[in-house]
């Protein structure tokens, strides 16, 4: 049974792309090209004051990471027309007296422009702005300080986005291969009209979907193992915690995926619609609510709620947990259970199903 | 080409597409609600932070501290005690995403002159929410602590006063919904072009009527227009439907011209259909043109500045953008939105899109012909 689905598999080149060639697309766009950080932000600056000082702040400027100076335009007008063309997203102006007003103990603000389409973009450009400015101030004046700030960052240290964005979309790619593939195998024999042959053979419930299962198992275990070679090899995405229980974790979670397609294939009995509803059921929900990019926190309480259903909420729990936190057992013992009971609930709906069928 | 043939076809192919009823979800509400769902989900914004509040000390000045934070909105308190381990454990399993730690002496060193420690810890996790939290609490601690110096010593402290003035423009309150509205709308638009067509042409070569159309006096040509202007007709309702939705609904501001606004997506619809007509050549059954479909449209979404900034991708990704149409219609369709610029800011991305659209079109023409020789 698992050797037929294995064949059946390796002849159709595009279940096999879509087996192998979109989780590497996946973690590899992911690793490099696509981060949510903020770096070399475009930015034109514009100093009418021409002293020492403006200079020596337009030089601290361009010397750090986080701005880019691409264009020193002579007037406002000029520059705002950057911003509205796109070409840069923040205008810093420095006012003409501005180093005398300094001395003489006047404020005279810099002017910054930020554009705002982008919001994420533009707070954290507004926040590096901002933390720039303030960092020069205590350059150049050393105040005295009586709250002494202490932040320090926890599981990612760095800040870098592509550390919780690489273990992340090993969930996708599980729910890409496990649900979406799946969701076809069981319907293909009801539209094949295969279904009747198979419902006499000497066959249990139990064995045909297991067999059905077994080779997309072992596909979706091999993407996850390329996925974490590749973020640690490539990516330099390092796990901090214990691979094996991220493997536990996996395999439960892949058991679900699996069974959710198997589970839609069975009651949709047709390809095309059991594939829509694999994209729409499975593998959106998981991309968009499992807190894997976007943060359920900022969403409402009924986006929250459908969150809590979903299995990809919990095994990013454990993939965070094991990757970035480093926590034993004991922090995740929660979401174990849940996956558990999730896997049990759905094995067994769906051997009652094919009971009914009269399996 | 014969006008009164084509427009047989095209009458022909809305029947056809209203009349299976299979068609009518994809058309109304997967549209709204993508719509929905994307203005909802995606929320960068900087609210309900939680914290795990360990406050030894309990004085005046160390609520003053809290207080700063809390009436700024954007923060609540989860927990509060004097065990600085449970507030830790909390940040850990994530149900709170910073700890604040205030020693039993801090108000005392406040009360000496002497800078008295604040450790905050933060949940690192999500790189770009944490830098968005960081800098909130970093610029709530700085202006806490000239109130403080103010307080302390009677008098403003600073002595250089540099300083910046910040101005937000085109999304003054930084609302997510208004940077990624506009972008569903031309995703949904690129999306169900590109489907339709592919379905309509596939279903014709299933059931075998593709052939039948062949042998009557059709042109290759007519039956490629009447195959995609339908479709084209439909993502221009869409279109008008989904823009609706985003003002009515989430309250979007349209600063500018819908005419230009029209002419992008008919421009850009050019580039749609071709590679819906391309994804039909490609593609036996409805099956693997839905599978063709989604992994065309992964690699647009992803390298089109949806959500992923473009300027942080690397230089030969970035070089790969400038080939995606999507990506100039999303500046095209922000800048209408958001910018209210004219044509004067958005021509180059025009001409980009009219060069794609007709490199796309022309190939995937004569792909068509080819397959159907």
């Amino acid at each position: 049974m698992a050797r037929k689905e294995f064949y059946h598999t390796l002849r159709d080149i595009r279940s096999l792309y879509l087996a192998f060639a979109i989780p590497l697309l996946l973690v590899l766009l992911f690793g490099y090209a696509l981060s949510l950080d903020v770096k070399g932000i475009p930015s034109a600056v514009i100093d009418h004051d021409q002293t020492p000082i403006s200079r020596d702040f337009l030089r601290h400027l361009a010397a750090n990471p986080y701005f880019h100076i691409i264009f020193r335009p002579s007037t406002t007008k000029e520059a705002i027309k950057l911003l509205d063309y796109g070409k840069v997203t923040m205008v810093i102006i420095i006012p003409p007296a501005w180093a005398e007003k300094l001395k003489a103990n006047r404020t005279s603000p810099l002017q910054i422009l930020l554009d705002g389409s982008d919001p994420n973009y533009a707070s954290l450009s507004r926040a590096y702005i901002t933390t720039f400015i303030e960092d020069f101030r205590q350059v150049k004046e050393k105040p005295v300080l009586l709250l002494d700030s202490r932040i320090r960052v926890w599981f990612n240290e760095e800040l870098e986005s592509r550390l919780f964005i690489v273990p992340g979309i090993i969930a996708v790619i599980i729910m890409i291969v496990g649900a979406i593939l799946t969701s076809l195998v069981i319907a293909r024999e009801y539209e094949n009209v295969t279904m009747d042959t198979i419902k006499v053979l000497p066959l249990s419930a139990g064995e045909f979907l297991v067999g059905k299962a077994l080779p997309y198992f072992f596909i979706a275990v091999t993407d996850v193992i390329i996925a974490m070679l590749l973020g640690e090899i490539l990516l330099n995405v390092t796990m901090k915690g214990n691979f094996w229980i991220l493997m536990m974790a996996t395999v439960l979670y892949i058991g679900i995926a699996l069974s959710l397609g198997l589970f839609i294939s069975i009651v949709t009995k047709s390809q095309l619609v059991a594939n829509h509803t694999a994209v729409l059921t499975t593998y959106l929900p998981s991309l968009l609510l499992s807190n894997f990019v976007f943060p359920v926190n900022n969403m409402p309480w009924i986006l929250k709620f459908l969150s809590s259903l979903i299995p990809a909420t919990y095994y990013l729990r454990v993939l965070m947990g094991i990757y970035l936190k480093n926590v034993g057992v004991s922090y995740l013992i929660g979401d174990f259970l849940i996956l558990s009971f999730m896997l049990l609930g759905l094995m067994t709906t769906n051997y009652l199903l094919l009971r009914r069928e009269g399996m | 080409m014969r006008p009164a043939a084509i427009f047989e076809l095209i009458h022909k192919e809305f029947i056809q597409l209203f009349r299976d009823k299979k068609n009518r979800p994809l058309l109304v509400i997967v549209p709204l609600l993508q719509l929905l769902i994307f203005g909802y989900v995606v929320n960068y914004d900087v609210k309900n932070v939680r914290i795990a509040l360990c406050d030894q000390a309990k004085t005046k000045e160390s609520r003053a501290v809290v207080d700063a934070f809390l009436g700024s909105k954007i923060f609540f308190v989860t927990y509060q005690g004097e065990n600085c381990t449970r507030a830790d454990e909390l940040v850990i399993t994530g149900k709170a995403d910073l700890a604040f730690h205030i020693g039993p002496n801090f108000s005392e060193m406040i009360l000496k002159g002497q800078s008295a420690p604040l450790q905050v810890i933060v949940d690192g996790t999500m790189s770009n929410m944490a830098s968005l939290r960081i800098a909130t609490v970093w610029s709530i601690i700085a202006s806490t602590n000239r109130k403080l110096l103010k307080e302390f010593y009677g008098t403003e402290q600073s002595s250089i006063p540099i300083e910046g003035r910040l101005r937000t423009w085109y999304n003054p309150n930084l609302e997510s919904q208004y940077f990624f509205v506009p972008g569903i709308v031309a995703f949904v638009i690129m999306l169900l072009s590109l489907l339709l067509t592919s379905m309509a042409i596939i279903k014709e070569r299933e059931t075998g009527t593709l052939e039948q159309l062949l042998v009557t006096p059709l042109t290759p040509s007519e039956l490629i227009i009447g195959k995609t202007v339908p479709y084209a007709l439909i993502a221009l309702l869409q279109m008008v439907g989904v823009t609706a939705f985003a003002v009515y609904w989430f309250e979007l501001p349209l600063m500018g011209s819908l005419t230009i606004l029209f002419l992008a997506v008919l421009i850009f619809l050019l580039s749609t259909l071709a590679l819906g007509l391309f994804i039909s050549t490609i593609s036996a059954t409805r099956q693997q043109a839905m599978m063709s479909t989604f992994f065309f449209i992964l690699p647009f979404f992803m390298l089109s500045g949806f959500v992923f900034p473009i300027a942080n991708m690397p230089f030969a990704v970035r070089l790969l953008t400038y080939l995606n149409p999507l990506r100039y219609m999303l500046t095209v369709i922000r800048g209408i939105f958001l910018k209210g610029v004219g044509l004067d800011a958005l021509w180059g991305e025009l001409t980009a899109m009219v060069v794609i659209g007709i490199a796309l079109f022309t190939a995937a023409v004569k792909r068509f012909r080819k397959r159907l020789d």
